[in-house]
């Protein structure tokens, strides 16, 4: 169908602006929204993701082409969810206390929203405290949490230990990350995932699915 | 040391300063810096800079600006222990050390990666006491083995007792940055005798994109308090937390140091303070932090220059490699970064010695090999000397036509002083090369530190001061 190419091209273009409207459109025309998300939107961003790995696109690239999808998945979700169709999920995403790093996070976050997933940042500095709450409120499936410090890695066991206290362990997956962050002291802490870069965080959530 | 000026190599017209730095002055009375260190912004409101509580933001004018630079020192001595070891940064004098803080050290007898300890603090530090080319240290190292609370203390103990270079130090709270200013004053004898000749320094950052950190801008207030001399570095990383462009990465960097300095001489008028520059480029690929770049050269001599045209002493970054060993990779990145950002004339180059892998591991054998690309480097900076003497007419005339120079006195005089000779550069013929095992510049590099390690001695401090430290800071590991 011509409009879910236009959709999956202009996606590859990253013209966030023109892509929600192009999905609303869809929408009204009829298209099923579970066939928008498989055929436009995921669609185009295997595109991308391929060219990625063929150098063909450098990384902002992607990065606008996410953050094109994730316009559209704003557009979307709501649809998604009425219709009973089930979407990527939702990852609770931040910097652990005492850490300001956020670049990496950031691009871990907005890999996740191209890959469809609802994305919920809570920034720089958060304490265990937060990150509980936001379990509570949001139920993600994941919680991301970031440290580029050694100072701050042990705050990554403060928050999964504060997610037991909260009795809130078993209903969400916790993914670490961050340089100085290793799969061994992800196992140490009992995280449930690491991934060294973003590209491969997004895998490795998907394997991570209740 | 006579101080090595350098400023051939200008990576920015006239121009190009002057638009950088309008566009720099643009970014803090228009978009402004948020401010979230309460000690700061109150500051910035009580000396009557455009504040909105209700979001952090500091709007600083032109004039601000204008009033702090002109406050600010044009001059700022790093001291050593020795006075031989003092650093005069001001004008186009060039200085390169060490840099940090890195958490992992690739180890001398093994060669393998593993965890920075308080040990590596020590050892790297009387490495880099001995090494000639190296001219101040910035404490590379974090000791994992230590609980936080006692990191900043011991790392700056462990430095002053190993090394009597200059020591600048990253600090990660604010007891700690109290706590070495005090160890400081009782080491040069008073606080008076510290402010007169401060050996040691701090390191502090400013967020980009135009953000002040709460706890480093109180760090930063109560360091100026002290008077004591502090680099505040800016990180702006092209494509990242900067435009992609480096002219435009420059005009954030600018605006983000100065908001720094500006908070300094608001605080203290006259802290010695210095316009610094961590920036860097990403890799397109990853958008990852990358540090042997040939843009991070230019964005450091350009740096440099900004610096320059304020009249203000200035700390950049050069000589970083993204490669995991030593190899053509980690040659040419850090040779090439040190020459541009040496060539523009900066006064205190860090991370030009020692650090591999996107500068996040230390290495003892590199510190030895980078220690030789300094001095290259460094002679660089020299430039050519013309006189009378170093044209040498005299010579000539002794020599005559279709004769040598080999053995004239002229050659005698001169030839140190004109030549570098690399300790480490392998300059035999193959046949003796061969003879000799064939060895690389790395094996040769393992081997100087591992005899420096085991002979040099360094100043340290007499048994009853150390002592005494002892028992004012128990928190002082033997
Ligand atoms: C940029 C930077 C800064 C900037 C941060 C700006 C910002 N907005 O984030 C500034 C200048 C503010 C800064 C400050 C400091 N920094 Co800093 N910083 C860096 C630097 C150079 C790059 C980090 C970066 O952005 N990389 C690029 C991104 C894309 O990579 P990344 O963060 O690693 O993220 C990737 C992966 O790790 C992973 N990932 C990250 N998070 C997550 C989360 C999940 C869930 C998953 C799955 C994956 C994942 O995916 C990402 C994308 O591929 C590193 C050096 C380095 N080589 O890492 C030092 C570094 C982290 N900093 C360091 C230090 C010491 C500091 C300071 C203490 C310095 C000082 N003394 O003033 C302060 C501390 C401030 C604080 N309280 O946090 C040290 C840490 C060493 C240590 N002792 O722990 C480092 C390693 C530098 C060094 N020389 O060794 N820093």
């Amino acid at each position: 169908m011509e409009l879910l190419e236009k959709i999956s091209e202009e996606l590859q273009n990253g013209n966030f602006i023109d892509v929600p409207k192009l999905t609303q459109e869809a929408l009204v025309q009829g298209i099923s929204p579970a066939v928008i998300l498989s055929d436009a939107l995921v669609a185009g961003m295997d595109v991308v993701g391929e060219k990625f790995r063929r150098d063909e696109l450098f990384m902002p690239e992607v990065l606008i082409a996410a953050k094109a999808m994730q316009a559209a998945m704003t557009v979307l979700r709501p649809k998604l969810i009425e219709t009973g169709v089930e979407t990527a999920g939702t990852i609770v995403i931040g910097t652990v206390q005492e850490d300001l790093h956020d670049i990496g996070k950031n691009l871990v976050g907005m890999l996740f929203e191209g890959a469809g997933y609802q994305v919920i940042d809570l920034g720089v500095g958060v304490a265990s405290g937060r990150f509980v709450e936001a379990v509570r409120t949001h139920k993600p499936d994941i919680v991301g949490l970031s440290s580029l410090l050694t100072t701050t890695m042990p705050r990554m066991r403060e928050v999964i230990e504060s997610l037991v206290e909260a009795g809130l362990r078993g209903s969400v997956k916790v993914m670490v990350g961050g340089a100085p962050v290793t799969e061994k002291f992800a196992r140490d802490i009992g995280a449930d995932g690491y991934s060294p870069d973003a590209a491969s965080a997004v895998e490795k959530a998907r394997t991570l699915k209740p | 040391m006579k101080p090595t000026a350098g400023g051939q190599y200008r990576p920015l017209t006239d121009e190009g300063i002057r638009k950088i730095h309008d566009s720099a002055m643009t970014l803090l009375s228009e978009i402004g810096v948020e401010v979230h260190s309460k000690l700061a912004f109150e500051t910035f409101q009580k000396h009557k800079a455009v504040c909105d509580p209700s979001k952090n933001l500091v709007k600083v004018s032109r004039s601000m600006v204008e009033d702090a630079i002109a406050r600010a020192p044009k001059k700022v001595v790093l001291c050593g222990r020795e006075e031989k070891h003092d650093l005069y940064c001001e004008g186009k004098n060039v200085h390169m050390g060490t840099g940090g803080t890195v958490l992992n050290v690739i180890d001398l007898e093994t060669g393998v990666k593993r965890p920075t300890t308080l040990k590596d603090v020590r050892d790297i530090a009387r490495l880099c006491d001995a090494l000639e080319n190296v001219h101040f240290m910035v404490l590379p190292v974090y000791p994992n083995d230590l609980p936080p609370e006692d990191v900043d203390l011991n790392r700056f103990h462990s430095s002053i007792l190993n090394c009597s270079k200059h020591l600048m130090g990253g600090i990660y709270t604010l007891q700690g940055t109290l706590d070495i200013i005090r160890m400081a004053e009782r080491i040069a004898g008073s606080p008076q005798a510290l402010r007169e000749r401060p050996f040691v320094s701090f390191i502090t950052c400013v967020v980009s994109p135009l953000k002040m950190d709460d706890i480093y801008g109180d760090i930063l207030y109560h360091i100026a308090k002290a008077g004591m001399p502090v680099a505040i570095p800016a990180e702006p990383l092209t494509g990242a937390t900067a435009p992609v462009t480096i002219a435009g990465l420059l005009a954030g960097l600018h605006a983000e140091t100065l908001s720094g300095v500006v908070l300094t001489q608001l605080v203290n008028p006259g802290t010695p303070v210095l316009y610094a520059c961590t920036a860097t480029s990403t890799d397109l690929r990853t958008m990852g932090y990358v540090s042997g770049s040939v843009e991070m050269g230019l964005i450091n001599a350009g740096a440099a220059a900004m610096a320059q045209y304020l009249n203000l002493p200035n700390y950049t970054t050069a000589g970083m490699s993204d490669a995991k060993v030593v190899d053509a990779q980690n040659g040419y990145e850090k040779a090439v970064t040190d020459v541009l950002v040496a060539l523009s004339g900066s006064n205190f180059i860090h991370d030009a010695a020692g650090l591999v892998e996107f500068a996040s591991t230390a290495s003892y054998k590199q510190y030895v090999i980078d220690n030789e690309i300094i001095g290259m480097a460094m002679r660089a900076v020299r430039g050519i000397e013309v006189t009378d003497d170093t044209i040498a007419l005299d010579a000539y005339r002794r020599v005559g036509p279709g004769g040598n120079f080999l053995a004239d006195p002229h050659t005698i005089l001169w030839m140190r002083r004109e030549h570098y000779l690399p300790k480490l550069s392998d300059r035999q013929l193959r046949i003796n090369w061969e003879k000799a095992g064939s060895p690389t510049v790395e094996e040769k590099a393992v081997a100087a530190a591992k005899r420096i390690l085991k002979e040099h001695k360094p100043l340290g401090l007499s048994g009853e001061l150390k002592d005494s430290l002892r028992a004012q800071f128990p928190g002082i590991r033997p």
